[in-house]
């Protein structure tokens, strides 16, 4: 009964391709609404990946990593003398304007590195290396900074035309010089704009105002130490606060400071709420048309139903056919949307770095959502099935 | 009385039957009492209104009726739940109705399958079967097509087939040929007849069309909701009021 089930379902391609239309732009628009979300949160922790180390150090009341609190430069030493710390290092991190040739000012993310270690360096180099940050007056700018303070100008076709910083490119960080000799390639950030790399001490320099420089320590615990471990020594030995730098968000890790970003973002602004309405929107829309449609396709069956019931088949055969019915087209509308919205994702994906990160379990939940439209509108159908009267079948 | 005891296949004593609230009542049985007997075709009629197709729906344990005793196969059908009403319906009925109710977005063959997978048999039998009794109303060759590709002889054949597919030893037609010129209607009698024919098995049909009385074995005349009486020869039946 369940294979006749399915043909009725496929049979009438009509009322068959509106379903799988409301389904799948359901499930796209929850789908890809949410892995915006998801993108667009994950750029909240963008420094806990474009720097890298296994234990970052913070002050105490330090809540999220775009929300530093200076340290005193003496909490380097004692961090370095707790058990099980290989290695420290100072980092500074803040946004700061930065002046063009042309006159133009531009927000930067500014991150002073050990000049020593280079710990917290960017992981990959497209032009430049890394030692050259040891020359004065040295920086290194990410692509998608170098394009963003790019000179804009007259391309030989006539139209407007940007030119990316390039090596031996030069800007002012407060009336400093600062002098390109490497692009990197990183992950774009939320708030605070492209990523400038300098040296600590030279970032003491670009920042003259600030008083204390030290943002972070960053620290590599010695072999055989668990991060975590480590964190719970320095917090127990320092009364800092320690983190570890894992950002798997969906882990209930409360050392991650990614995890702890996230959920700072998440409770203090208004990001979820709006994207949430537009998941909400989606699962709205699924049920209304697909309950619509598959509603109209059960009334228009409505007599075969009845005749089905005649002939003596239980509420519970003729519940499980439309489960079926509803089920394959959410199935298959799911499919669908979810399709699409990776194959947006992926030209968002070629067209640069897009807020884009498609979960598996936003895959999941959205299948889920599908599933559960799927379900509302199998349970209107066996309602309405189940009013009508088997003996209805010899009228008319 | 014990032998006809054993050729009597339904029976129905004192039935009322009442649609609508306790103010607005309209009856649609009154004290009915019906039999019909295994292997012959009995027809039903009477005028517009005077209860054929509630009673026939009684009968079917579509309908329960408010008071009267009904017994079919001698299974009591007062009394049973909605559960074992449609086991019984499962097991012992065929229907074919004046509308054919064909399923139109399955193909003649899967519609005739119908009875059989309700039944819980497998698809593959279900579907032999279905070609098999498909040759038999000869629609041979038309099995996977559409219903609605058909004319309405053809559609009220593939119903046919689908009402004897599995067998039930009884058989229930609600105005089959109204829907149907003369000629055609003939011919669907004919093949109810022919392919119904059977010494356990029962068949009511309702009809207005005394072109086809002559198909009957008996006929039980309706008014007013009752069965007012039942003629052995259909010839000797008066039409000129029908
Ligand atoms: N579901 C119902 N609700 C209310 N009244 C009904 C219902 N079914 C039948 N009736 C009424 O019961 C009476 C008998 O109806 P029924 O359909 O049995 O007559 P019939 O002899 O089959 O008539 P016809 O030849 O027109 O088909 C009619 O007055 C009809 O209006
Ligand atoms: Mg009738």
């Amino acid at each position: 009964m369940y294979r006749l089930a399915l043909n009725m379902l496929f049979g009438d391609r009509a009322k068959l391709a509106m379903l799988l239309c409301g389904l799948a732009f359901s499930a796209l628009l929850m789908a890809q609404q949410s892995s915006v979300f998801f993108g667009i949160m994950s750029w909240t922790y963008t420094p806990m990946v474009n720097i890298r180390a296994q234990v970052w150090v913070s002050d105490p009341m330090v809540e999220q990593v775009n929300d530093a609190k200076p340290l005193r430069d003496t909490d380097l030493g004692r961090v370095r003398s707790v058990d099980g710390v290989a290695w420290a290092a100072p980092l500074h991190t803040s946004f700061v304007q930065a002046r063009m040739q042309d006159g133009n000012f531009k927000l930067i993310t500014l991150v002073g590195i050990d000049a020593d270690t280079f710990a917290g360096a960017p992981a990959v180099l497209s032009q430049g290396r890394i030692e050259d940050l040891r020359l004065p007056d040295t920086v290194i700018v990410d692509e998608w900074g170098a394009a963003l303070m790019g000179r804009m100008g007259v391309g030989p076709d006539g139209k407007p035309r940007n030119t990316p910083l390039q090596v031996g490119d030069t800007f002012e960080i407060n009336d400093i010089q600062a002098r390109i000799v490497g692009i990197c390639r990183v992950k774009r950030a939320f708030t605070g704009g492209p990523f400038v790399y300098t040296t600590y001490d030279r970032a003491k320099g670009y920042t003259l105002g600030a008083r204390r420089t030290l943002s972070f320590m960053l620290v590599e615990p010695q072999k055989g130490v668990a991060p975590a471990e480590l964190c719970d020594r320095i917090e127990r030995d320092t009364g800092l606060k320690a983190w570890t730098s894992d950002t798997v968000i969906w882990s209930w890790g409360e050392r991650s400071l990614a995890r702890n970003t996230f959920w700072w973002f998440w409770t203090n602004t208004g990001i979820p709420f709006s994207f949430g309405t537009a998941v909400l929107l989606g699962l709205f829309v699924g049920i209304a048309i697909s309950g619509q449609t598959f509603y109209s396709f059960v009334l228009e069956n409505l007599r075969y139903f009845a005749a089905i019931k005649a002939m003596g088949a239980g509420m519970g055969v003729i519940a499980r056919m439309l489960i079926v019915q509803a089920f394959t087209a959410g199935l298959i509308g799911f499919g669908l949307g979810a399709g699409m919205a990776q194959a947006i994702g992926r030209v968002m994906i070629e067209k640069g770095m897009p807020p884009f990160v498609m979960y598996p379990q936003i895959l999941w939940a959205t299948f889920a959502l599908v599933l559960g439209i799927s379900l509302v509108s199998a349970v209107i159908g066996i309602i309405k099935v189940s009013r009508v009267d088997a003996a209805s079948v010899f009228r008319g | 009385m014990s032998r006809l005891a054993h050729t009597v296949a339904v029976r129905a004593t004192g039935v009322d039957m009442f649609f609508g609230t306790p103010e607005n009542r309209v009856v649609a049985l009154k004290q009915a009492g019906f039999e019909a007997r295994r292997g012959e075709l009995i027809m039903l009629v009477g005028p517009s209104g005077c209860g054929k197709t509630t009673l026939l729906s009684v009968i079917a344990g579509t309908l329960t009726p408010q008071a009267g005793a009904v017994e079919v196969f001698g299974q009591r059908l007062d009394g049973l739940g909605q559960e074992a009403l449609t086991a019984f319906r499962r097991r012992n009925l065929g229907f074919v109705f004046q509308s054919f109710n064909l399923i139109p977005t399955l193909t003649v063959a899967e519609n005739v399958m119908v009875p059989l997978l309700i039944q819980g048999r497998p698809f593959d039998e279900a579907h032999a079967r279905a070609l098999a009794i498909l040759d038999q109303v000869g629609l041979k060759g038309r099995e996977e097509g559409r219903p609605n590709a058909l004319s309405g002889g053809q559609q009220q054949r593939v119903a046919i087939a689908r009402a004897l597919v599995h067998e039930p030893p009884l058989l229930i037609c609600d105005e089959p040929t109204s829907a149907l010129d003369k000629d055609t209607g003939a011919q669907i009698m004919q093949m109810v007849r022919d392919l119904s024919r059977s010494p356990e098995r029962c068949v009511v049909v309702v009809t207005h069309d005394h072109r086809i009385f002559r198909f009957a074995d008996r006929i039980a005349e309706m008014e007013d909701g009752r069965i007012s009486r039942v003629v052995d020869d259909p010839k000797l039946l008066d039409t000129t009021h029908l």
